[in-house]
């Protein structure tokens, strides 16, 4: 390879400072938007008019964001997902942690974890209707059965995985059970229930609008069903694309904050 | 008072550890009185951690016994003795700072709440490590971790304290003053404490007894009291013929892992 500029490394250098100057994330983010904006172009020209343009799509999330039913259904279904989301994680914390310290309960609940596991989340949602009919706690229901398994999953599996030789420590110190739990066990799972959590949330407000559009009649799923019956397809895309913004500032926000404060004692 | 009249803190009896069908410890008897400094002295792998994880009341023997202060250990009734163990890692949960670190245990001892403060700045002081009392153990390196770890175990009034290599991942100049120290400390306490180490010229400065253990598993080979009074000075000629002394008893016992030692000593 001789054209590589090999013999002279630096000037080869100079010409990329300019790239030095913007953080590496920040490029790849915007590499990435770019080919997402492109591939969404090129699709909104082949698939005309099932897939809408990008300027259509942003002037309807403009209108959406100035229409006052659009937030009723974005604070309804936040505070679905939320619910719901906090439901699972602790219901599947504890479950995780139960079941992960004591033997006899796990013969019980494993093979039960292992079933929830496997059965797709739409046959919950399904189930929840039939039994608690189409009202709030349907969906609640649905999705707390539906997520809080992974998190007890998880929780279980790193109580397994925990350091015993600070159980050791616990135990030559007299530690009483409660501080054992407190600042000997749950803090080692915190960044495994972190990690679980941010898993629960993101599956909580998928499910929270699949459950929207099946059974209840207002929230953001809701209203994406309904602007898809209307075959407005611009709609459904922007209140998509809001929503979808909106859960991810959230789970990078507020769980990255919570992550970055809990796990400070990191390298 | 003579050695002899002083109470027993930690007996063993026809001691044994096995790990599934592998024997760690064939058999050991000690009786240690209070206010004894007795060192272990053992080829590595021979069985001296997992003697002091039994003595401590972690790990049931698989035969023998253990009294502590004449209450049997392992049986139904027997409440968990209070003690002080300097493992061989230093077991310091990271997400806690220095000081929490020794305030969890001292919360759970009989220590008065409003002495914690001047006892945890006295100790990381002796053992130099008062300009880390709010870092994370993380950001510490091994010695220091493990001198938190000795602080630790001295912190809580223990009724004994088993201390497993405390030292021996430290830097030679910190590790004699800390011999030093811990000499101190002991004398000043009247500390009962049983001290693993590699270091035969350790064990001489530091104990009053040495308890001389065969390749593993470990049985007793001498129980070897160690005749120099105190004070005692590191560099002492006497310490290091007493050295010399263990060295040649235990060569042929120990075998091969004692000649790698012995060209080092
Ligand atoms: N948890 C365990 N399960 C099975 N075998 C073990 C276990 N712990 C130790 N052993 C075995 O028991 C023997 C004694 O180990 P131990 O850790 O007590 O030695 P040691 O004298 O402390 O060695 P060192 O000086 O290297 O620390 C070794 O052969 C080791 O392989
Ligand atoms: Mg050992």
């Amino acid at each position: 390879m001789p054209d590589l500029p090999l013999s002279n490394p630096i000037g080869f250098v100079r010409k990329r400072d300019w790239i030095a100057v913007v953080p590496a994330r920040v490029l790849s983010g915007a590499i990435a938007l770019i080919s997402i904006l492109l591939i969404w172009h090129i699709m909104s020209i082949a698939f005309r008019p099932w897939v809408p343009t990008i300027d259509a799509t942003l002037m309807a999330m403009g209108r959406a964001l100035q229409n006052h039913s659009f937030w009723d259904d974005f604070f309804l279904t936040l505070g679905r997902v939320l619910a719901s989301f906090a439901a699972a994680s602790i219901v599947g914390a504890v479950l995780g942690l139960i079941i992960g310290l004591n033997e006899k309960a796990e013969a019980f609940f494993q093979p039960l974890l292992a079933l929830a596991l496997a059965v797709p989340d739409p046959v919950y949602i399904i189930f929840s209707i039939l039994a608690v009919g189409t009202g709030e706690m349907a969906g609640f229901l649905a999705l707390t059965i539906a997520v809080a398994p992974f998190v007890t999953n998880i929780v279980r599996s790193n109580v397994h995985a925990r350091d015993k030789s600070l159980d050791e420590m616990a135990q030559i110190y007299h530690l009483p059970r409660s501080v054992r739990l407190r600042s000997v066990l749950i803090p080692q799972l915190m960044p495994a229930l972190l990690t679980a959590m941010r898993f629960s949330f993101a599956l909580s407000w998928k499910l929270v609008v699949v459950v929207e559009a099946i059974g209840q009649p207002d929230g953001i799923g809701a209203s994406i069903f309904n602007s898809f019956r209307l075959l407005r397809m611009r709609e459904v895309a922007a209140v998509a694309i809001i929503f979808i913004i909106a859960m991810q500032l959230l789970e990078r926000g507020v769980l990255g904050r919570v992550e970055k404060k809990l796990l400070r004692w990191r390298d | 008072m003579t050695q002899e009249t002083r109470p027993s803190v930690l007996k063993a009896v026809n001691l044994g550890v096995t790990y599934g069908q592998s024997e760690a410890v064939a058999q050991l008897d000690f009786d240690i009185k209070r206010g004894e400094f007795v060192a272990i002295l053992g080829p590595s792998g021979c069985g001296k951690s997992s003697m002091l994880n039994v003595i401590s009341g972690l790990r049931a023997p698989s035969k023998g016994r253990v009294l502590v202060e004449d209450e049997e250990l392992f049986t139904a009734q027997s409440k968990p003795p209070r003690l002080g163990y300097v493992f061989q890692s230093h077991r310091l949960l990271p997400w806690r700072t220095v000081r929490q670190n020794l305030e969890i245990a001292l919360a759970a001892s009989q220590v008065p709440r409003g002495t914690w403060e001047a006892r945890i700045d006295e100790i990381l002081s002796i053992l130099h490590i008062s300009q880390f009392k709010d870092a994370w153990p993380m950001r510490l390196s091994g010695g220091q971790r493990q001198r938190v770890s000795i602080a630790r175990a001295l912190l809580i009034d223990p009724s004994y304290i088993l201390m497993d290599e405390p030292l021996s991942t430290l830097d030679e100049v910190t590790a004699r003053s800390l011999r030093q120290e811990l000499t101190g400390i002991c004398q000043r306490t009247n500390a009962t404490v049983v001290f693993v180490t590699h270091s035969i010229r350790e064990a001489v400065y530091l104990a009053d007894r040495i308890l001389i253990l065969t390749k593993g598993p470990a049985r007793i080979f001498e129980d070897y009291k160690v005749p120099l009074e105190r004070p005692r000075d590191y560099d002492d000629a006497r310490i290091a013929e007493v050295e010399a002394d263990i060295i040649r008893r235990v060569q042929a016992p120990w075998g091969l892992a004692m000649r790698e030692e012995s060209s080092v000593a």
